[in-house]
């Protein structure tokens, strides 16, 4: 049950690949992310070289994260509109964040890049999700009504210039928040391979807010705009996308996610945010833990 | 450089000794496939001719398969401020990817160090061409030496078999990691220390089929294969989502 993978030049179990594809897009189509940043670090484990890891992971995300948008265009939850504005930012940040993953990866510090920023960042969002779930859950169980979600220091964010009216989203306001999310979410999507749609999705609901309805599909279609610009740049500056790691992870992503957007509908928002602030929580906390512990080996190997 | 050199000179001009070594390989040329899973080489051989010298001491042989250079970067950990961080890094080049080395005794028995040193013999006297480092490297090429060892693409072993009293036999896994390129199949013949006779064999491992015309493929034309990439995903996240269209 081995294949040989051209670019990656290593033979794999592809049904463990394919169950890695299968489970991933479940959660992609739960949650609307495109589960790049449990699938670039599953792919590592596995032995796959983490550069052909991140860009390969691109590929994955971009079908499981259409299979999920056709579905939310069908149900009209897409604001084309702000995903447009949010794209125009994400690709300048691709650009940017592909120049960094240069310098990085010569420094021998983008693990440390990654861990440094996606601790605090996961943290804080997951931390933040989980209390507003929560009181959502008990608010509900207590027979009041859901209290509104208090966004964080919206005020702001409406003294800001430009503004523009979001129809889908029933919004009137400064298209610089988008703007700037999109390129942050961007950047990172070429520094670490993931879509950024854990980044995004609580953006949404908490700083620009988002009707949570049109989040998900919205998202991903800035994801998807994203995911392939960088699939491009890697394949073109670094050779890195195995294409036949590609199809295994793409054949199961879109089975999975389609269970996942079946099983997300049967969920209430704020069992979804929940379980996914679970998630988040879980990956920091992983990615802290490697940071602190005293690591069995002090050495490691290194591309050249 | 050195040593090859010196390989050159001794496969060239065998020393005045009677013993010859005939040696050849299963296979010189190994092909990857889609369901390479790694394979077995046999480098077998013959030791030809009497012993010049009288009493008759214990004769040895060494089967080394080294596959191509490269350059590989060892980084140290060091604890900055509570986190452990990449610190110091050492570069090494010209160390092989690939090294397996087969003897019919331990080395030690074999060959005083100077000799194995010489012919770079035994995964401890590897040494890379160059090194980039600011520190002394010795850590970072036994931190090598391990995770290579680890990952089995580099192995000592006692695997040489006498079938008889000249005929050999070693067998060489080639695991399925391996790198492509140009690799050699090295035997030597020892006697009282010293390299009575060597022999190298050219091996060759390449892709082949579909996975070398996609390798190619992404190096030559790499924004059509990119697009190809994103095609495969676009189309197969669309037909997905018709498939698994909800009956209503």
């Amino acid at each position: 049950m081995e294949i040989y993978l051209p670019i990656a030049e290593m033979s794999v179990q592809w049904i463990v690949i394919l169950g890695m594809g299968l489970g991933v897009g479940f959660l992609s189509g739960l949650f609307g992310v495109g589960g790049g940043f449990l699938l670039t670090p599953l792919l590592v484990f596995y032995g796959i070289p983490s550069g052909v890891a991140v860009a390969t992971t691109l590929s994955h995300i971009t079908a499981s994260s259409i299979s999920g948008a056709v579905t939310q265009w069908k149900k009209r939850a897409i604001d084309f509109k702000m995903a447009g504005v949010m794209l125009a930012g994400g690709l300048v940040g691709t650009a940017v964040g592909v120049w960094l993953f240069a310098i990085m990866r010569r420094a021998g510090q983008m693990d440390l890049v990654v861990s440094l920023t996606y601790v605090p960042m996961l943290g804080i969002i997951g931390g933040i999700m989980l209390r507003e779930s929560m009181r959502t859950s008990r608010a509900r169980r207590s027979g009041n009504a859901p209290g509104r979600i208090h966004p964080v220091n919206h005020v702001w964010i409406h003294g800001l210039p430009l503004k523009a009216r979001f129809r889908q989203s029933r919004l009137y306001i400064s298209i610089i928040p988008p703007i700037v999310i999109g390129f942050l979410v961007g950047a990172m999507s070429a520094i670490m391979g993931v879509g950024g749609g854990f980044i995004i999705i609580p953006a949404m609901i908490y700083l620009l807010r988002m009707p949570t309805n049109v989040v998900i599909g919205t998202s991903l279609v800035q994801i998807i705009g994203v995911a392939i610009v960088t699939t491009l740049l890697q394949a073109t500056s670094n050779y890195a996308v195995d294409i036949v790691l590609a199809a295994i992870l793409v054949v199961g992503g879109v089975v999975g996610a389609q269970f996942g957007v079946r099983a997300g509908a049967k969920l209430r928002g704020e069992q979804i945010r929940f379980l996914l602030a679970l998630l988040v929580l879980a990956v920091a906390l992983k990615l802290l833990w490697d940071l602190v512990v005293t690591p069995a080996d002090f050495y490691s190997i290194g591309g050249s | 450089m050195r040593r090859a050199l010196l390989l050159a000179f001794l496969f060239l001009a065998s020393p005045a000794s009677a013993e010859q070594l005939v040696s050849g390989v299963s296979q010189d040329l190994i092909q990857i496939t889609s369901t390479y899973k790694g394979s077995d080489i046999v480098v077998f051989g013959a030791i030809e001719g009497q012993p010049s010298g009288e009493p008759r001491t214990p004769r040895d042989i060494v089967v080394v398969v080294r596959g191509p250079e490269s350059d590989i970067t060892v980084r140290r950990r060091d604890r900055v401020a509570g986190i452990w961080i990449n610190h110091d890094a050492a570069k090494l080049s010209g160390m092989p990817a690939y090294y397996f080395l087969a003897s019919s005794r331990p080395l030690k028995d074999i060959a005083p160090q100077n000799a194995l040193t010489h012919y770079s013999i035994g995964l401890q006297n590897l040494q890379p061409d160059t090194v980039h480092s600011h520190h002394d490297y010795e850590p970072f090429r036994q931190a090598a030496l391990r995770h290579l060892t680890k990952d089995k693409l580099y192995t000592e072993t006692g695997g040489v078999e006498f079938l008889s009293e000249t005929l050999f036999r070693a067998h060489v896994p080639v695991p399925a990691g391996v790198a492509r390129g140009q690799y050699k199949v090295e035997v030597y013949l020892f006697r009282d220390g010293e390299v009575q006779s060597a022999q190298s064999t050219p091996l060759f491992i390449d892709q082949t089929g579909l996975e070398r015309r996609l390798y190619n493929f992404a190096h030559n034309q790499p924004f059509g294969y990119g697009l190809a990439a994103v095609a495969m995903a676009v189309i197969m996240g669309w037909i997905s989502s018709l498939l698994f269209r909800r009956p209503n």
